[in-house]
């Protein structure tokens, strides 16, 4: 057989992907999600993969629209919403007005997906709870995304879910950060946010994986049902065992900020030129480590002999310390050639010494794997111009997923939507215009 | 209550849920794959019902099974092991034995999904990649994890835990406070986002399979999964020419909303629009609140007081939570996010229970993760057919095998136990 790289660069570069199908043809999801990221996240996913979202906003825009990090807007759409606007269809509607009320129904009756991010009190209240959308349409998927979830004694707690109630409950931030030494802790010893909105894509995420199992139990049954997704849930799923250490030491994670508690060295170092990982905490791996620093005699130092020696955090900080020594002199790329030098004579747990520079943005854009493996597209539109976006991930051999458009102004889609899937004429979509329905 | 509070509680009922179907029933996923971005994907699939055959070396197994917090076993069984192998059957084969590779191509063949996460090339080398896996099986979905990818510039070779994910891919740069280092997420978040990823994947290739009939191979990096993670700072550096800044706990597009420092811990206050915005001004007193004021507001005040504040006067606001806030969480547990499971070999175990709540093939925690090689027999008896004498000769030649006597690999010593610690209930956090 030819070498395996080659064969798979053929089989699953996104550049053949114009030419496959899709994985979710004929699927159509209507997204209600005003001002909320996690389900345009959600919707993304399952447009990426091909179905067909059409995105439901007030007449005046999306709320989301007007977020403007560093005040940087784009025809009057900010730059959060452009970026996760991909492949969408995208129709006005007031559901202020009983005639727009009416209008979602027959669009969710025509719909294989609702993605909804009000709640459902408040979609009960404008007469588009699940179980008057499922009423006409029993084969709906109807996806809820808020901070607590649809059910539980918090699930009617007020409040505007955001990507930081959902972090602030994950426990991601508790993990995260230095911990305070001695005494009253600086400003920076304090647990920590992920920079992206990572609470809000984790529920997104987990909304698209629940609408899919949904999709495979109707194949078999014809029904569809409710997925529920609490954004406080989605990140906390990723806290590694913090339940089962609960449960079994009564133990739970706290900040270690550059250390680790389970695994060592595991952490990142300054080098010349910024910071980078570095890893190899099983006993062959760290002592290949302590060959390339040039510090052979450590491994037998009984600080550093087992994996328990090397993760008492008194020895951690030791050891960090000495790897500094070393990496200050070296710039990333250096200490990445120096491993990969030592290490390609190895094999098996000898080897597992890991790096990587902690790349700046900019630093990742002008490394060209990245660009290479399809990871950002540019996409060039009519209104907003010329855009970076981040690709799909998934390299897939058969129906691999893809960026279609990046954005539409509100109600681009008004004509095409409400004429062929709900027969409207033109007089029609004028009389709701005119009345501001639309 | 209103109509619809009642219809949800109703709907998702926890005592009514090992009554109902399952989403994924029918599907057999074969793994083949250590530590997180591997076993988590076959974890969140079995835990809506695809029957999942962890595939470990016999003796030592999956390597996770040695990374125990603070070097703690529970009846010798890693807590830390325990959350990404659920639901799982436990096979040992030595794959790096031709007849190994036999028994798991057989097994392939009977499967719907392969999930691995080796080296770039190293199944394809053993003759038990995609390529050779789809002539026996052509509805096979092949999930490759990986830390760059099965090609390109940086996939040959080139190892990648979690942390190299998050540094390569700029999530580090962008987390943590000005002027200080970039901070590395505290949890393995570039291995469980990927993982995720990739089960969302499968599961698209498993409905295109119904149309099509064929499988796929997937191709997952985990840095990549992070790269789309990032949402806006991709455009803003090539619209600028200019790293988007770490910001601390502020969230620079809703100000001021952040991270503040309590009475009694760390609190989230949140606005995201006008009307939150001017619910704190209001509260604070003043025509625009900074996050000076907002920090000075929260200073003496506990974390339920100022959420009930935030409820009364028009916005946001949620605790920081650590894992004891939400193992004791009345609200968690109630909705099975908190999984209070009884495993026939550990006793009581509580797990995280799944993610997306489905009201008709809801997801759930059937057994916790089991020693290298418990369901040998099953497999390879049942599933394979092979005879006592067949299975009694492969384990003479080493091929399939159970556990090694050591901590992490072998079953508990005597009678299942209950939680050794940490089980009293002190109530909801709040």
């Amino acid at each position: 057989m030819s070498g395996f790289e080659e064969w798979a660069k053929e089989a699953a570069d996104p550049k053949h992907a114009a030419g496959k199908p899709e994985a979710l043809p004929g699927l159509r999801v209507l997204e209600l999600s005003p001002g909320h990221f996690g389900g345009m996240v959600a919707a993304s996913i399952l447009a990426e993969f091909g179905a067909e979202v059409i995105k439901v906003e007030p007449p005046e825009g999306d709320p989301a629209r007007s977020y403007a990090p560093e005040g940087v807007s784009i025809s009057g759409t900010g730059l959060p919403f452009l970026s996760e606007a991909r492949n969408r269809k995208f129709v006005t509607l007031s559901l202020g007005e009983e005639e727009g009320v009416r209008i979602f129904r027959r669009l969710a009756e025509a719909s294989d997906v609702v993605v909804e991010t009000e709640g459902p009190a408040r979609m009960d209240s404008l007469g588009l709870g699940y179980e008057d959308l499922s009423r006409k349409n029993p084969a709906l998927i109807y996806l809820t995304l808020t901070t607590y979830g649809a059910f539980g004694p918090d699930a009617g707690r007020q409040g505007k879910d955001s990507d930081l109630l959902c972090q602030a409950l994950s426990g991601v931030p508790y993990v995260t950060g230095d911990p305070e030494e001695n005494g009253p802790g600086e400003e920076f010893q304090v647990p920590t946010k992920t920079g992206n909105w990572h609470g809000w894509f984790a529920q997104g995420l987990w909304g698209a994986f629940g609408v899919l199992a949904a999709l495979m139990h109707r194949t078999s049954t014809g029904r569809g049902q409710v997925v529920d997704v609490a954004g406080a849930e989605a990140m906390m799923k990723f806290v590694d065992y913090n339940i089962t250490w609960m449960h079994t030491a009564g133990r739970e994670r706290r900040r270690t900020g550059k250390f680790d508690p389970a695994v060592f060295p595991y952490t990142y170092i300054r080098c010349r030129d910024g910071h980078t990982f570095i890893a190899a905490y099983n006993d062959e791996a760290f002592e290949s480590l302590m060959h390339i620093i040039g510090r052979p005699e450590l491994v037998k130092d009984p600080r550093f002999c087992t994996g328990p020696d090397r993760t008492r955090i008194e020895n951690e900080k030791a050891l960090h310390a000495i790897l500094e020594e070393w990496s200050g002199q070296r710039t990333a790329d250096e200490i990445l050639r120096e491993i990969e030098e030592y290490t390609s004579k190895k094999s098996g747990h000898a080897a597992a010494v890991v790096t990587g520079r902690v790349n700046r943005p900019i630093e990742t854009l002008s490394e060209s794997n990245w660009w290479d493996r399809g990871c950002f597209s540019r996409v060039a539109d009519p209104v907003y111009g010329n855009l970076l976006l981040a690709a799909p991930p998934w390299k897939m051999s058969g129906t691999p997923p893809r960026i279609r458009s990046v954005c539409r102004p509100p109600g681009a889609d008004n004509e095409e939507v409400y004429a062929k899937l709900l027969g409207m004429t033109g007089r029609d979509l004028s009389s709701l215009r005119a009345r501001g329905i639309l | 209550m209103t109509g619809s509070q009642g219809f949800f509680e109703r709907a998702f009922l926890l005592a009514s849920l090992p009554f109902k179907p399952e989403a994924l029933r029918g599907i057999r996923v074969l793994e083949l794959a250590t530590r997180i971005f591997g076993p988590a994907t076959s974890d969140y699939l079995g835990e809506f019902g695809a029957e999942v055959i962890k595939v470990e070396l016999p003796g030592t197994g999956d390597l996770m099974r040695y990374v125990a917090p603070e070097g703690f076993y529970w009846q010798d069984v890693s807590p830390a092991f325990l959350p990404q192998n659920r639901n799982k059957l436990h096979v040992g084969v030595d794959v790096r034995l031709p007849e190994g590779r036999d028994l798991f191509t057989r097994i392939a063949e009977k499967s719907d999904v392969v999930v691995e996460n080796l080296r770039a090339g190293t199944m394809d080398r053993w003759g038990i990649g995609y390529r050779q896996l789809k002539e026996k099986n052509p509805g096979l979905v092949y999930a490759a994890n990986s830390g760059f990818g099965q090609w390109g510039p940086y996939a040959k070779g080139r190892a990648s835990y979690d942390a190299t994910a998050q540094a390569v891919s700029g999530m580090s740069a962008i987390t943590g406070f000005p002027g200080r280092p970039p901070v590395r997420v505290g949890l393995w978040i570039g291995d469980f986002t990927g993982s995720l990823c990739s089960a969302i994947a499968i599961l698209a290739s498993l409905a295109a399979r119904r149309r099509t009939g064929e499988g796929q191979m997937i191709d997952l990096a985990q840095g990549e999964a992070l790269i789309r993670a990032l949402d806006w700072t991709w455009m803003y550096a090539d619209i600028s020419g200019r790293d988007r800044e770490r910001a601390g706990n502020r969230d620079v597009t809703f100000p001021p909303s952040g991270i503040y420092r309590c009475a009694d811990g760390f609190v989230a206050i949140s606005a995201r629009d006008d009307a939150e915005r001017g619910g704190i001004a209001k509260t604070l007193g003043v025509s625009t609140a900074t996050p000076e004021d907002v920090a000075s507001f929260a200073a003496p005040r506990t974390r339920a007081e100022i959420v009930r504040i935030s409820e009364e006067a028009g916005f946001s606001a949620a605790p920081v939570q650590g894992g004891r806030d939400q193992y004791h969480n009345s609200h968690l547990r109630a909705r099975g996010t908190v999984w209070e499971l009884t495993d026939p070999l550990y006793g009581r175990i509580d797990e995280f229970g799944p993610v997306p709540k489905l009201s008709e093939s809801p997801g759930r925690i059937k057994w916790t993760a089991k020693p290298v090689g418990y369901h040998n027999e099953e497999v390879f008896g049942g599933l394979l057919g092979l005879s006592k004498t067949e299975r009694e000769e492969l384990e003479r030649k080493k091929v399939i095998g159970k556990w090694a006597d050591a901590p992490g690999a072998r079953p508990p010593h005597g009678e299942a136990g209950g939680p050794a610690g940490g089980g009293e209930n002190e109530g909801p956090a709040e």
